[in-house]
Protein backbone atom coordinates (compact mmCIF):
# COMPACT_ATOMS: atom_id res chain seq x y z
CA UNK A 1 0.00 0.00 0.00
CA UNK A 2 1.24 3.45 -0.55
CA UNK A 3 1.24 6.45 0.37
CA UNK A 4 -0.02 9.73 -2.08
CA UNK A 5 3.20 10.94 -3.30
CA UNK A 6 2.94 14.67 -1.87
CA UNK A 7 3.51 12.88 1.33
CA UNK A 8 6.17 11.77 0.95
CA UNK A 9 7.14 15.38 -0.52
CA UNK A 10 6.22 16.73 2.98
CA UNK A 11 8.43 14.28 5.07
CA UNK A 12 11.50 14.93 3.15
CA UNK A 13 10.45 18.85 2.97
CA UNK A 14 9.93 19.16 6.84
CA UNK A 15 12.89 17.08 7.63
CA UNK A 16 14.81 19.70 5.81
CA UNK A 17 13.54 22.29 7.55
CA UNK A 18 14.29 20.66 10.90
CA UNK A 19 17.80 20.61 9.51
CA UNK A 20 18.17 23.81 7.55
CA UNK A 21 16.69 25.38 11.13
CA UNK A 22 19.33 24.18 13.18
CA UNK A 23 22.56 24.89 11.07
CA UNK A 24 22.24 27.98 9.26
CA UNK A 25 24.08 30.56 10.85
CA UNK A 26 22.43 33.01 12.11
CA UNK A 27 22.89 36.83 12.99
CA UNK A 28 23.43 36.50 16.96
CA UNK A 29 21.23 38.87 18.52
CA UNK A 30 21.75 39.86 23.03
CA UNK A 31 19.00 38.27 24.84
CA UNK A 32 17.93 35.46 21.82
CA UNK A 33 21.09 34.02 20.91
CA UNK A 34 20.36 30.28 19.25
CA UNK A 35 16.88 30.77 20.32
CA UNK A 36 16.22 32.88 17.86
CA UNK A 37 15.94 29.54 15.85
CA UNK A 38 12.58 29.03 17.71
CA UNK A 39 11.34 31.58 14.71
CA UNK A 40 11.08 28.31 12.54
CA UNK A 41 9.32 26.38 14.63
CA UNK A 42 6.84 28.65 17.49
CA UNK A 43 6.03 30.97 14.52
CA UNK A 44 4.92 28.43 12.26
CA UNK A 45 2.53 26.75 14.71
CA UNK A 46 0.47 29.95 14.77
CA UNK A 47 0.26 30.43 11.48
CA UNK A 48 -0.82 26.79 10.70
CA UNK A 49 -3.68 27.12 13.38
CA UNK A 50 -4.51 30.04 11.37
CA UNK A 51 -5.18 28.38 8.78
CA UNK A 52 -6.34 25.28 10.36
CA UNK A 53 -9.09 27.17 12.03
CA UNK A 54 -9.99 29.59 8.57
CA UNK A 55 -10.44 26.21 7.14
CA UNK A 56 -13.30 24.93 10.11
CA UNK A 57 -14.98 28.38 9.87
CA UNK A 58 -15.32 27.77 5.27
CA UNK A 59 -16.30 24.38 5.96
CA UNK A 60 -18.90 25.80 9.24
CA UNK A 61 -20.29 28.03 6.84
CA UNK A 62 -20.68 26.13 4.14
CA UNK A 63 -22.57 23.62 6.06
CA UNK A 64 -24.75 26.17 7.37
CA UNK A 65 -25.54 26.56 3.66
CA UNK A 66 -26.47 23.50 2.85
CA UNK A 67 -26.22 20.63 5.73
CA UNK A 68 -24.09 17.14 5.51
CA UNK A 69 -22.27 15.15 7.75
CA UNK A 70 -19.35 15.88 5.64
CA UNK A 71 -18.90 19.26 5.81
CA UNK A 72 -19.58 18.79 9.79
CA UNK A 73 -16.99 16.16 9.97
CA UNK A 74 -14.71 18.48 7.89
CA UNK A 75 -14.92 21.70 10.29
CA UNK A 76 -14.56 19.48 13.53
CA UNK A 77 -11.24 17.90 11.85
CA UNK A 78 -10.31 21.16 11.02
CA UNK A 79 -10.85 22.74 14.44
CA UNK A 80 -9.19 19.55 16.20
CA UNK A 81 -5.83 20.13 14.26
CA UNK A 82 -5.89 23.68 14.55
CA UNK A 83 -6.06 23.74 18.62
CA UNK A 84 -3.37 20.89 18.46
CA UNK A 85 -0.89 23.39 16.54
CA UNK A 86 -1.92 26.55 18.89
CA UNK A 87 -1.80 24.40 21.94
CA UNK A 88 1.80 23.72 20.57
CA UNK A 89 2.38 27.36 19.70
CA UNK A 90 1.37 28.57 23.56
CA UNK A 91 3.91 25.86 25.16
CA UNK A 92 6.82 26.44 22.81
CA UNK A 93 6.23 30.03 23.55
CA UNK A 94 5.72 29.42 27.55
CA UNK A 95 9.45 27.94 27.50
CA UNK A 96 10.99 30.91 25.04
CA UNK A 97 9.38 33.47 27.48
CA UNK A 98 11.41 31.77 30.03
CA UNK A 99 14.61 32.32 28.99
CA UNK A 100 14.40 35.33 27.26
CA UNK A 101 11.65 37.22 29.23
CA UNK A 102 12.60 35.16 32.24
CA UNK A 103 9.48 33.47 33.20
CA UNK A 104 6.85 30.99 32.31
CA UNK A 105 4.07 32.89 31.96
CA UNK A 106 2.99 36.68 33.01
CA UNK A 107 -0.10 38.05 33.25
CA UNK A 108 1.46 41.42 31.91
CA UNK A 109 1.80 40.49 28.72
CA UNK A 110 -1.47 40.29 26.31
CA UNK A 111 -0.52 38.14 23.76
CA UNK A 112 0.49 35.13 25.72
CA UNK A 113 -3.03 35.42 27.39
CA UNK A 114 -5.52 36.84 24.59
CA UNK A 115 -3.83 33.36 22.89
CA UNK A 116 -4.56 31.15 26.01
CA UNK A 117 -7.91 32.54 25.96
CA UNK A 118 -8.43 31.96 22.53
CA UNK A 119 -7.25 28.23 22.89
CA UNK A 120 -10.11 27.71 25.32
CA UNK A 121 -12.84 29.28 22.92
CA UNK A 122 -11.93 26.83 21.08
CA UNK A 123 -11.87 23.78 23.69
CA UNK A 124 -15.46 25.42 24.30
CA UNK A 125 -16.40 23.88 20.80
CA UNK A 126 -15.44 20.31 21.85
CA UNK A 127 -17.39 20.67 25.21
CA UNK A 128 -20.42 21.68 23.25
CA UNK A 129 -20.23 18.57 20.65
CA UNK A 130 -20.38 16.69 23.38
CA UNK A 131 -23.58 18.05 24.65
CA UNK A 132 -25.60 16.65 22.09
CA UNK A 133 -26.62 13.04 21.13
CA UNK A 134 -28.36 14.19 18.16
CA UNK A 135 -25.92 14.38 15.07
CA UNK A 136 -27.83 16.77 13.51
CA UNK A 137 -28.47 18.96 16.31
CA UNK A 138 -24.86 18.61 16.92
CA UNK A 139 -23.59 19.44 13.89
CA UNK A 140 -25.70 22.85 13.67
CA UNK A 141 -25.02 24.47 16.96
CA UNK A 142 -21.56 23.70 16.81
CA UNK A 143 -21.41 25.44 13.06
CA UNK A 144 -22.90 28.34 14.60
CA UNK A 145 -20.06 28.44 17.66
CA UNK A 146 -17.67 27.65 15.30
CA UNK A 147 -18.53 30.72 13.20
CA UNK A 148 -18.82 33.09 16.63
CA UNK A 149 -15.10 31.10 17.45
CA UNK A 150 -13.52 31.90 14.90
CA UNK A 151 -13.95 35.51 14.35
CA UNK A 152 -12.84 35.97 17.88
CA UNK A 153 -9.46 34.99 16.72
CA UNK A 154 -7.81 38.12 14.64
CA UNK A 155 -8.39 40.11 17.37
CA UNK A 156 -7.48 37.97 19.98
CA UNK A 157 -4.18 37.04 18.06
CA UNK A 158 -4.03 39.87 15.80
CA UNK A 159 -5.72 43.23 16.57
CA UNK A 160 -5.36 43.76 20.39
CA UNK A 161 -1.90 42.74 20.84
CA UNK A 162 -0.64 45.18 18.41
CA UNK A 163 -2.43 47.76 20.58
CA UNK A 164 -0.77 47.12 23.39
CA UNK A 165 2.53 47.49 24.92
CA UNK A 166 3.91 43.85 25.31
CA UNK A 167 7.47 42.32 24.67
CA UNK A 168 6.36 39.76 21.95
CA UNK A 169 7.36 41.04 19.14
CA UNK A 170 4.33 42.59 16.87
CA UNK A 171 3.10 44.90 19.85
CA UNK A 172 2.28 48.48 19.87
CA UNK A 173 1.29 48.78 16.58
CA UNK A 174 4.50 47.31 14.88
CA UNK A 175 4.37 44.69 12.30
CA UNK A 176 6.14 41.14 13.85
CA UNK A 177 8.42 40.26 11.60
CA UNK A 178 9.27 42.61 8.73
CA UNK A 179 12.39 45.16 9.83
CA UNK A 180 13.86 43.32 12.97
CA UNK A 181 14.09 40.03 11.38
CA UNK A 182 17.69 38.88 9.84
CA UNK A 183 16.77 38.48 6.08
CA UNK A 184 18.93 34.84 5.82
CA UNK A 185 16.51 33.88 8.68
CA UNK A 186 13.05 34.10 6.30
CA UNK A 187 14.73 31.34 4.17
CA UNK A 188 13.92 28.59 6.15
CA UNK A 189 11.30 30.29 7.89
CA UNK A 190 8.73 30.61 4.67
CA UNK A 191 9.56 26.93 4.07
CA UNK A 192 8.67 26.07 7.47
CA UNK A 193 5.69 27.61 7.77
CA UNK A 194 4.97 25.62 4.34
CA UNK A 195 6.03 22.59 5.83
CA UNK A 196 3.91 22.97 9.06
CA UNK A 197 0.66 23.84 7.36
CA UNK A 198 1.51 20.67 4.58
CA UNK A 199 1.93 18.46 8.01
CA UNK A 200 -1.30 20.47 9.21
CA UNK A 201 -2.99 19.16 5.66
CA UNK A 202 -1.95 15.34 6.37
CA UNK A 203 -3.05 15.28 10.09
CA UNK A 204 -6.50 16.67 8.63
CA UNK A 205 -6.65 13.79 6.03
CA UNK A 206 -6.03 10.87 7.93
CA UNK A 207 -8.40 12.40 10.48
CA UNK A 208 -11.18 13.00 8.19
CA UNK A 209 -10.57 9.76 6.70
CA UNK A 210 -11.05 7.63 9.59
CA UNK A 211 -13.68 9.22 10.52
CA UNK A 212 -15.58 8.76 7.20
CA UNK A 213 -14.69 4.69 7.82
CA UNK A 214 -16.05 5.07 11.27
CA UNK A 215 -19.21 6.52 10.17
CA UNK A 216 -19.75 3.48 7.26
CA UNK A 217 -18.74 0.69 9.98
CA UNK A 218 -21.69 2.49 11.89
CA UNK A 219 -23.96 2.40 9.00
CA UNK A 220 -23.07 -0.73 8.15
CA UNK A 221 -23.80 -1.83 12.07
CA UNK A 222 -27.44 -0.09 11.71
CA UNK B 1 22.76 19.29 52.75
CA UNK B 2 21.14 22.26 51.09
CA UNK B 3 18.45 20.31 48.91
CA UNK B 4 19.92 21.90 45.35
CA UNK B 5 16.95 22.33 43.51
CA UNK B 6 15.80 24.71 46.15
CA UNK B 7 18.65 26.67 46.06
CA UNK B 8 18.90 26.58 42.18
CA UNK B 9 15.76 28.57 42.49
CA UNK B 10 17.82 31.55 43.79
CA UNK B 11 19.69 32.69 40.92
CA UNK B 12 18.90 32.60 37.21
CA UNK B 13 21.63 31.46 36.15
CA UNK B 14 21.95 28.57 38.41
CA UNK B 15 18.54 27.27 37.55
CA UNK B 16 18.89 27.41 34.09
CA UNK B 17 22.27 25.61 34.72
CA UNK B 18 21.70 22.96 37.71
CA UNK B 19 24.07 20.58 36.41
CA UNK B 20 28.11 21.99 35.99
CA UNK B 21 28.66 22.59 39.50
CA UNK B 22 27.59 19.20 40.62
CA UNK B 23 28.68 16.62 38.16
CA UNK B 24 31.40 18.83 35.97
CA UNK B 25 33.80 16.83 38.10
CA UNK B 26 32.15 13.25 37.20
CA UNK B 27 32.28 14.31 33.59
CA UNK B 28 34.84 12.31 32.52
CA UNK B 29 33.74 10.88 29.42
CA UNK B 30 32.69 14.18 27.91
CA UNK B 31 36.41 15.87 28.31
CA UNK B 32 37.57 13.11 26.06
CA UNK B 33 35.74 13.91 23.40
CA UNK B 34 38.45 15.90 21.88
CA UNK B 35 40.63 12.43 21.49
CA UNK B 36 37.47 10.32 20.57
CA UNK B 37 37.34 9.36 17.07
CA UNK B 38 37.17 12.11 14.52
CA UNK B 39 32.63 11.16 13.54
CA UNK B 40 32.34 11.63 17.83
CA UNK B 41 34.71 14.70 17.20
CA UNK B 42 32.37 16.43 14.37
CA UNK B 43 29.43 15.38 16.45
CA UNK B 44 31.04 17.20 19.47
CA UNK B 45 31.67 20.23 17.51
CA UNK B 46 29.71 23.70 17.59
CA UNK B 47 28.59 23.74 21.04
CA UNK B 48 26.78 20.47 20.81
CA UNK B 49 23.99 22.05 18.23
CA UNK B 50 24.59 18.34 16.76
CA UNK B 51 23.16 16.27 19.31
CA UNK B 52 19.68 18.56 19.60
CA UNK B 53 19.84 18.06 16.00
CA UNK B 54 20.05 14.42 16.38
CA UNK B 55 17.73 14.24 19.16
CA UNK B 56 14.96 16.76 17.45
CA UNK B 57 15.41 14.05 14.00
CA UNK B 58 14.73 11.10 16.29
CA UNK B 59 11.87 12.36 17.42
CA UNK B 60 10.52 13.57 13.95
CA UNK B 61 11.41 10.42 12.00
CA UNK B 62 9.67 8.50 14.74
CA UNK B 63 6.52 10.73 14.54
CA UNK B 64 6.74 10.35 10.92
CA UNK B 65 6.83 6.85 10.89
CA UNK B 66 3.64 6.81 13.37
CA UNK B 67 2.18 8.94 11.12
CA UNK B 68 2.89 7.08 7.78
CA UNK B 69 1.49 3.59 9.47
CA UNK B 70 -1.64 5.12 10.54
CA UNK B 71 -2.20 6.57 7.26
CA UNK B 72 -1.46 3.22 5.32
CA UNK B 73 -3.72 1.32 8.14
CA UNK B 74 -6.25 3.61 7.04
CA UNK B 75 -5.86 3.14 3.59
CA UNK B 76 -6.09 -0.89 4.00
CA UNK B 77 -9.36 -0.54 5.94
CA UNK B 78 -11.03 2.01 3.31
CA UNK B 79 -10.08 -0.91 0.51
CA UNK B 80 -11.64 -3.53 2.69
CA UNK B 81 -14.48 -1.14 2.96
CA UNK B 82 -14.68 -0.56 -0.25
CA UNK B 83 -14.46 -4.28 -1.56
CA UNK B 84 -16.97 -5.52 1.05
CA UNK B 85 -19.57 -2.68 -0.11
CA UNK B 86 -19.01 -4.13 -3.86
CA UNK B 87 -19.31 -7.63 -2.43
CA UNK B 88 -22.55 -6.77 -0.48
CA UNK B 89 -24.38 -5.27 -4.14
CA UNK B 90 -23.78 -8.01 -6.31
Amino acid sequence: MKLNPWKYVVAIWMTGVVIAGFLISIPNIPILKQSARNLFFHVPMWFTMAVCFAAGLVYSIKYLNAPSPELDRKAETTTQVGLLFGICGLLTGSIWARFTWGTWWTFAEPRMNLSALGMMIYVAYFVLRTAFDDPEKRAKISAVYNVFAATTIPFLLYIIPRQLPSLHPGAEGNPAFSDITAPEMRYVFYPAVIGFIALAVWLIDILNRYKKVRHKIEQQRA
Amino acid sequence: MIFSLIQAQEDTSAAVDTLTKTYSQKWDAASNLQHANPVLKAASSHDLIFIVLGVTLVIWFVLLFFIVRVDKKLGNLEKEIEQSKVKGAS
